[in-house]
């Protein structure tokens, strides 16, 4: 959910709108902005599964310190997606463990 | 091997701070970040700040972030952002990640200004998507304009808790209830009385059972505590909420300072080192400033680095002890100006009854996050006037005197100590220019006008919501608990650059209401 006027901030900035693929779906995101605040706008909330009792895991400190939301990005597994910035065309996945499939 | 005179490290406002007084009497300086944008959380920070001029009182912290900026560019100061320092050796030899590159950098002096990093609390559910820390929900709505959750249940009262619950009110979600296991709300009452007034109840002695939800997050189970922190049982209430936020404190990050060698004690504070009143460590050459060397705010951080800097270029022989002294001397004098007071640092933890001028507190505020009618009166700020005056509802002891620079008429008092509780000065007489409204970072100050017309009386509060209502809109007046009181007709809107962004409401209400009325709701409003 984006915020489209804040009484403090007023209205954010005109932002480039890119395509990426969330697990093979096409989305779209600003471009600059953080991978896990793309995914956020689009109502996606678990980005990965651990791997012993596969529990889902997303956002938690947004500011690349937990590492909590980790995705296969690229194909480069374990990418803090809270501060890496969303590049066009760029292939995000759910990370299973430490890989993109499901084991 | 690359040289400086001083290596910071961390471009939040103590980093900065101390670049900026280094700077200023030419030593070579570089300071490193982990992120990839400087400034630490201050750009977060959309509330007006605390203090007096000097602390740069009531500005927005994300302003003072830019001031800053501004200030270390002319100066040509040094910042790499995306480097993580990742080692610091007794001869202040750091070693820096920058990309995929260790690099090692040396320099005569070090000042470490990492920050702190939020504490957490586990239970049932923690670790579900949907739970994250309340700077985590700061840096989605105030960098990334994204909205955390639509209705959110936050775990801590103290000002982090209270300043994001606002937050996100003014971002549009609900807030749920705020929650903190303690007995009493840990932050200014102020910031408690904003939330309050919007509605949003507060749980004290309560504390999270658990999370619910399989894949994320769809509820929360909270449940009362007793005095030594067990669960009671039967007290278990449910609420439906997308999402918890969690501000249970801070921990200084203070690695770097441990592994440098330097003398290290826990304190409430945190895991801190043992600093000299200039910040100076054990080690000779690496002082700390900012939260590494105890949580307090970020106005001090900004003293605490400009000290450190200072102090800095004292040991590399740029200034004289002197000249050190003069510089040092007014900023330990800002700092103890800020560390006064209810919440002063020595008083963390204990138990306040009475304020500095002998008023018994609000029990209210601090249980329920507003004042009760019945205790109005005994606040100095609190007076009944004949004509439009200011109703000041600060009844804590907190560094704070805009106010009483805000007034041209010179109504408001607070004197020399800046902790002490506003009084009106009877002698000069109020125009309603609302400057002190729009001044009062805790947004406390009220105009009332009870002679506004026979049988009405006109309340002027602090707005920061959208949408903005308009002259002639009719809604509801809420008073200090949220509550429906009474219909209301919006009789004045002032939105002057000079309030930045705080706009000032005049509502017409029904006599008996003027002590009563402190929000405004629109028809078909959200923020509930």
């Amino acid at each position: 959910m984006r915020i489209e006027e804040h009484p403090i901030l007023g209205k954010p900035e005109e932002r480039k709108v890119i395509p990426f693929t969330y697990d093979g779906t096409p989305l779209t995101g600003y471009e600059g902005e953080p991978i896990a605040m793309a995914l956020e706008a689009a109502g996606i909330m678990i980005h990965r599964y651990t791997k012993k009792y596969h529990k889902p895991r997303g956002v938690f400190c947004a500011i690349g310190r937990c590492t909590d939301c980790v995705m296969v990005v690229d194909g480069i597994p374990n990418v803090r997606t809270c501060i890496t910035p969303l590049k066009e065309g760029m292939a995000i996945q759910t990370q299973y463990g430490v890989s993109a499939q499901e084991e | 091997m690359n040289r400086y005179d001083l290596i910071i490290i961390g471009a939040g406002p103590a980093g900065l701070s101390a670049a900026i007084s280094a700077a200023k009497n030419g030593l070579s300086v570089i300071v490193f970040d982990e992120n990839s944008k400087p400034g630490g959380q201050l750009f977060k920070q959309i509330h007006k700040f605390f203090g007096s001029k000097e602390h740069k009182a009531k500005i927005r912290g994300f302003r003072i972030g830019e001031e800053l900026l501004k200030e270390a560019e002319e100066l040509k100061v040094t910042v790499v952002l995306d480097a993580i320092v990742t080692g610091l050796y007794q001869d202040k030899e750091i070693s820096v990640k920058i990309g995929e590159e260790i690099c090692h950098y040396k320099g005569d002096a070090v000042i470490v200004a990492t920050g702190a990093t939020e504490n957490m609390v586990p239970f049932e559910g923690w670790t579900l998507p949907g739970v994250i820390g309340a700077g985590a929900s700061q840096t989605m709505m105030n960098l990334h304009h994204i909205k955390p959750g639509n209705r959110v249940l936050m775990l801590g009262t103290g000002n982090v808790g209270l300043v994001v619950s606002f937050q996100l009110l003014q971002a549009g979600c609900q807030v749920a209830a705020l929650v903190d296991a303690a007995p009493k709300i840990g932050g200014y009452g102020v910031h408690a009385a904003k939330v309050a007034r919007c509605g949003v109840p507060f749980y004290l002695s309560h504390t999270i059972i658990k999370a619910e939800g399989e894949d994320c997050v769809r509820g929360v189970v909270i449940g009362k505590v007793d005095s030594s922190f067990q669960l009671i049982p039967g007290t278990e209430k449910h609420f439906d909420v997308d999402t918890i936020c969690l501000a249970v404190g801070l921990s200084p990050m203070s690695q770097l300072l441990h592994m440098a060698g330097c003398k290290m004690q826990d304190t409430p504070l945190g895991y801190v080192p043992v600093i000299d009143e200039n910040g100076a460590t054990s080690v000779p050459g690496i002082y700390a400033a900012g939260d590494v060397s105890g949580i307090e705010e970020a106005s001090s951080a900004m003293i605490e680095g400009r000290i450190a800097g200072t102090k800095a270029a004292e040991y590399l022989g740029f200034l004289s002890e002197d000249a050190a002294k003069e510089i040092t001397a007014g900023l330990e004098l800002a700092l103890d100006r800020l560390r006064k007071g209810m919440f002063a640092p020595e008083n963390r933890g204990k138990k306040i009854t009475l304020t500095d001028e002998g008023i018994p507190v609000s029990d209210s505020l601090l249980t329920r996050g507003y004042l009760d009618e019945d205790e109005l009166d005994r606040f100095p700020g609190i007076a009944k006037g004949k004509g439009i005056h200011p109703v000041m509802e600060c009844t804590q002891n907190i560094p704070c005197n805009p106010c009483q620079d805000a007034c041209p008429r010179k109504c408001i008092k607070i004197g020399e100590n800046i902790t002490s509780l506003p009084i009106i000065d009877e002698e000069n007489s109020c125009s309603g220019c609302g400057m002190c409204v729009a001044s009062c970072s805790g947004q406390a100050i009220f105009l009332l006008n009870e002679d506004y017309e026979p049988g009405y009386a006109s309340v002027t509060l602090p707005y920061e919501f959208l949408p903005l209502p308009v002259k002639g809109d009719t809604g509801m007046a809420l008073d200090r608990s949220g509550k429906k009181v009474c219909q209301a007709e919006i009789i004045e809107v002032k939105t002057p650059k000079a309030f930045d962004h705080t706009s000032l409401l005049t509502m017409k209400v029904p006599l008996d209401m003027a002590m009563k009325a402190r929000f405004y709701k629109s028809r078909g409003c959200s923020h509930e």
